[in-house]
C-alpha cells in the first residue's frame, strides 16, 4: 500500500449518509462517461491495472463509489496513480471508458485543488514557457541537429486565457 | 510517391533523446520519407493537461492537428505520448460536434480551424507499412539479439481511437524488429505500463513499476529493451540507472530504440544513430551489435 497520495484510504467503518445522484450524473456528462451506469462490477478493470497492488482504493471500487455518488472517490489515491495505461477501458466488457472517466475525475480534484504539486508546477510551467518542464539543450550539433525548436508560447497562452485555464475553481 | 509528414517531436525527444531523433531522420532519409518541419507547434499537452483540464487539452491538441491540416500535410510522430494526445482530441473533435465547435470558437481568432483532415501517424506506423523496403535493405544482421520490446500504451491503446495493433497481441513492431534478425522475446510484462506518468505524482510507485517490468525482461532472458517513446525511454534508460532487484542484482539492460535497431541492421553508421548517448553501457551486446 501507498502512503503517497490519498486522504481516502479505507472503507473500513465508514458511513456514507448522503448519496448524491447529482454527482453520478456530472461525472455521466463528461469525456467518456456516458456508460459509467453500465458497470456490474466484474472487477475485469482492477484484474489489469498495473497499480492495483500499489493503491489503497482501487478502479472497480472507485466506479462503485460513482454509481453511489459518493464524492469522496475525489480523495482516493486511485485518481492521480491511474498511469493512463487505458488497460482497463481496452477491456471493460461493458465498453466503459473508465481511463476517460478517471481523467474526469483528476480535472474535478483539480478544481478543488486536490492534486499532486507536480501537476501544479505543470500548468504554471505550460502557461509561463509552453512546456510542462524546463527543456535542456545538449549534444545537438555532433550530430548535426538543428537548435531545440522552439514551441509556441503567445496563441497557446491566448487560448488558455479565453478558457480560463489558470483560474480553474470548483463550481464552475 | 516518397512519404511526406509533418514531424511532430514533441518536447521530449528534442531535449533528452537527441539519439532518437538523429536515427529516426537517417532511417527516414534512407527509406525516401520526406520528415516536414512542424512550424509553430505548441506542447501536445500530453495526459497531464488532460488530467487538468480537458477543454484546454483539446484546444491545445486541436491547434497542433489544425496547423498541419491548414497547410495540408498529413502528421507523424515518434512519441506515444504526442501520437495519444493527438490521435485522442482527433476522435473526440470528429465525433463530437459540441467539442468541435468549442475547439474552433478558440481556434477563430488564430486563424485556424479543425475540419479532421489530416492524417496522425506514428513513426512506427510507417515505419511498418516500409516492412517490405526495409527487409531488403537489411545487411547487418542482428542475430543473437534478444529484445524485450515494450511498445508503451498509447501506441496500442484504446484501440478503438488509435487503431494501429491488436492490443492485446500486438505484432508489427516485433515483425520489424525481427526483419534484422533478432528476436523479440515474449516476457510476462510486456503490454504493461513502464510507469513513467506517475513520475509526476509519486515516483515510488513509478520505480516499483519499472522494476517489476524489469524482472520481467530478465526473466524472459531478454539482452536489451527497445522501445519507441521517449517518455517510455526516460524510465528504460534515464530511472533505471543503477536500480537493483531485493537481492542486489542490477535490474539494469542496455536500451534502444527501434530506429537504432533498424538502422544498425540497415547499416547506416553508428554516428548518426547516436549510439553513444544511450545512457545505460551497450557493451554487454556491442559484439551482438556489431559496433
Amino acid at each position: 500500500m501507498t502512503e503517497t497520495w490519498g486522504k481516502f484510504k479505507s472503507f473500513d467503518g465508514k458511513k456514507f449518509e448522503a448519496l448524491d445522484p447529482e454527482f453520478t450524473r456530472e461525472v455521466s456528462s463528461m469525456l467518456g462517461g456516458e456508460d459509467l451506469t453500465a458497470c456490474f462490477q466484474c472487477s475485469k478493470c482492477s484484474a489489469g491495472c498495473p497499480v492495483s497492488d500499489k493503491v489503497n482504493i482501487q478502479v472497480h471500487e472507485i466506479m462503485r463509489m460513482l454509481l453511489f455518488g459518493l464524492k469522496e472517490v475525489l480523495e482516493t489515491d486511485m485518481v492521480w496513480l491511474c498511469t493512463t495505461c487505458y488497460t482497463c477501458q481496452e477491456r471493460c466488457p461493458q465498453g466503459i471508458d473508465i481511463t476517460d472517466i478517471i481523467f474526469g475525475l483528476k480535472n474535478m480534484a483539480f478544481k478543488k485543488e486536490i492534486a499532486p504539486p507536480g501537476y501544479i508546477a505543470a500548468r504554471k510551467s505550460l502557461y509561463d514557457i509552453g512546456r510542462l518542464y524546463e527543456p535542456t539543450d545538449w549534444e545537438r550539433e555532433d550530430l548535426e541537429l538543428d537548435d531545440v525548436p522552439e514551441l509556441n508560447v503567445e496563441d497557446t497562452r491566448k487560448m488558455f486565457d479565453k478558457i480560463g485555464l489558470m483560474k480553474l475553481k470548483d463550481g464552475d | 510517391m516518397a512519404q511526406s509528414y509533418e514531424v511532430f517531436l514533441g518536447c521530449a525527444i528534442p531535449n533528452r533523446f537527441n539519439n532518437y531523433e538523429s536515427s529516426m531522420r537517417a532511417v527516414a532519409k534512407e527509406l525516401g520519407i520526406n520528415l516536414i518541419d512542424f512550424e509553430g507547434a505548441s506542447c501536445c499537452g500530453t495526459v497531464v493537461l488532460k488530467s487538468i483540464d480537458e477543454s484546454s487539452w483539446l484546444a491545445l491538441s486541436g491547434r497542433n492537428i489544425a496547423l498541419a491540416e491548414n497547410r495540408g500535410h498529413d502528421i507523424m510522430t515518434p512519441c506515444n505520448g504526442c501520437f495519444g494526445s493527438l490521435k485522442d482530441t482527433d476522435h473526440v473533435l470528429h465525433d463530437d460536434e459540441d467539442n468541435r465547435k468549442k475547439v474552433n470558437t478558440v481556434l477563430k481568432p488564430l486563424g485556424l480551424e479543425y475540419t479532421g483532415k489530416a492524417k496522425i501517424r506514428h513513426l512506427v506506423e510507417v515505419l511498418y507499412e516500409l516492412k517490405d523496403d526495409i527487409r531488403k535493405r537489411i545487411v547487418k544482421p542482428l542475430n543473437g539479439l534478444r529484445i524485450a520490446f515494450h511498445p508503451g500504451c498509447h501506441l496500442i491503446r484504446p484501440s478503438n481511437v488509435v487503431g494501429f495493433d491488436d492490443p492485446e497481441l500486438p505484432r508489427k513492431v516485433d515483425e520489424l524488429l525481427e526483419l534484422t534478425g533478432a528476436e523479440s522475446v515474449a516476457w510476462g510484462l510486456k503490454l504493461s505500463c513502464c510507469g513513467s506518468p506517475l513520475l509526476i505524482s509519486s515516483e515510488d510507485v513509478a520505480t516499483k513499476i519499472l522494476s517489476e517490468k524489469m524482472i520481467s525482461a530478465k526473466q524472459a532472458n531478454a539482452n536489451c529493451v527497445v522501445t519507441n517513446c521517449p517518455a517510455c525511454h526516460t524510465q528504460f534508460d534515464v530511472q533505471l540507472i543503477g536500480m537493483k532487484d531485493e537481492s542486489g542484482e542490477s535490474l539494469e539492460l542496455p536500451a534502444l530504440f527501434v530506429t537504432q535497431i533498424l538502422g544498425l541492421a540497415m547499416g547506416i553508421d553508428p554516428e548518426p544513430l547516436g549510439l553513444e548517448l544511450n545512457r545505460i553501457s551497450l557493451d554487454p551486446i556491442a559484439d551482438l551489435l556489431g559496433f
